[in-house]
């Protein structure tokens, strides 16, 4: 019973504090690695891989694959609820003061300040997870070729993944890779 | 515009939910489609303009324009109902790929595709920093509390949460004092 409490505590935290959409959720389940181990980086990179690659907003494909991860089926729903619940009760009420919620003075401040950290914590999960993955010369190759093809190429990360995916089964086919 | 029944909100966003792949911004099209010239149920202005709202607040952004959506659909039930109807279809197919994750995971046809493709979501991160940097970098004070965050969390392994938490309470407090300072 003890990992639900902690499973509703760390999910209804991310979906409180991660500003910027499903991405900005990988920071938070980052964390969880070392604070509890429910999962390995390996594992996470797998899973934001999978989440991208299946139907559904990425951020409640995490929450829930990480939530099975964690302890299996009934994990993975109740971290979802756990994720979304804080959107409930935000959105409600937001919703009550629309007109004047975008032009506060608080809220364009706190944006302002939030954003750049956003962008600071998924960097850092950008770098640890390059020290991970990318760590021969095929690997360094892959990376540069997708690194050059986002100068000219749509932002939809599908893209990328396909062409990663066909790249990986070619290279292993040929045996050029060790897996 | 007649009202709409709990059943029907859950089904289209639970359609929503099948429908949407490769990232949050996918959204707005989908709606636009079903919601607007399909159904009558929202208005191009509220649409652009949940989706702003959505991504202000936090939370996952999908999630939050379908709350919005429901909420002004049938009020506190509806953004239960839209919710949930997002929710199932990704629940499900993700429930089903990490039961058979492990297994897959040993065939190393598997194990090829996931080796590169974990490559690609370094580029992923990348690419949705890339997305928000113009936005989120305005200047000096922005940098500080970009680098401020890099090193807190890569040196000093700071929860995300403390570095959001304090980021805030700086950033806030920064901004009135700079506002006092041209009043005066």
């Amino acid at each position: 019973m003890k990992i639900y409490w902690f499973l509703f505590y760390e999910f209804f935290k991310i979906g409180l504090f991660s500003v910027g959409g499903g991405y900005a959720t990988i920071p938070f389940l980052y964390q969880l690695i070392d604070e509890y181990g429910w999962y390995s980086a390996k594992q996470l990179s797998d899973m934001i891989a999978v989440s991208v690659l299946t139907p559904g907003p990425v951020g409640i494909n995490m929450a829930t694959f990480a939530g099975f991860q964690t302890a299996g089926i009934f994990a993975a729903i109740f971290a979802t609820v756990s994720i979304i619940l804080p959107t409930y009760f935000i959105v409600i009420s937001v919703s009550k003061a629309l007109k004047t919620f975008q032009d506060n003075f608080y809220v364009k401040a706190s944006l302002d300040s939030l954003k750049p950290a956003g962008c600071g914590l998924l960097t850092v999960v950008g770098l640890r997870l390059l020290k991970n993955n990318v760590t021969d010369l095929w690997s360094v190759a892959i990376l540069l070729g997708l690194f050059a093809l986002s100068f000219k190429f749509k932002k939809n990360p599908l893209y990328y993944f396909l062409i990663a995916g066909f790249v990986g089964v070619f290279l292993h086919h040929f045996s050029l890779i060790e897996i | 515009m007649e009202k709409v029944t709990l059943t029907e909100l859950y089904k289209q966003f639970f359609m929503l939910g099948v429908q949407l792949l490769g990232g949050g911004y996918v959204i707005v099209p989908l709606m636009k489609k079903s919601f607007i010239e399909d159904r009558d149920w929202l208005t191009e202005d509220e649409l652009v303009n949940f989706y702003a709202l959505g991504q202000c607040i936090p939370g996952i952004i999908a999630a939050n324009v379908s709350a919005f959506t429901g909420y002004k659909l049938r009020g506190k039930r509806g953004a239960a109902v839209a919710l949930a109807g997002i929710i199932t279809s990704p629940v499900i197919c993700i429930l089903a790929i990490a039961t058979v994750l492990d297994k897959l995971l040993q065939l190393s046809f598997i194990q090829s595709i996931f080796w590169s493709v974990n490559i690609a979501v370094v580029i992923l991160l990348y690419l949705s920093v890339k997305e928000v940097w113009q936005k989120s970098m305005t200047g000096i004070f922005s940098w500080v509390i970009f680098i401020a965050t890099l090193i807190a969390s890569l040196i000093f392994k700071v929860s995300p949460a403390i570095i959001i938490v304090c980021s805030l309470i700086f950033g806030v407090s920064y901004k009135i004092f700079e506002k006092k300072r041209s009043e005066r």
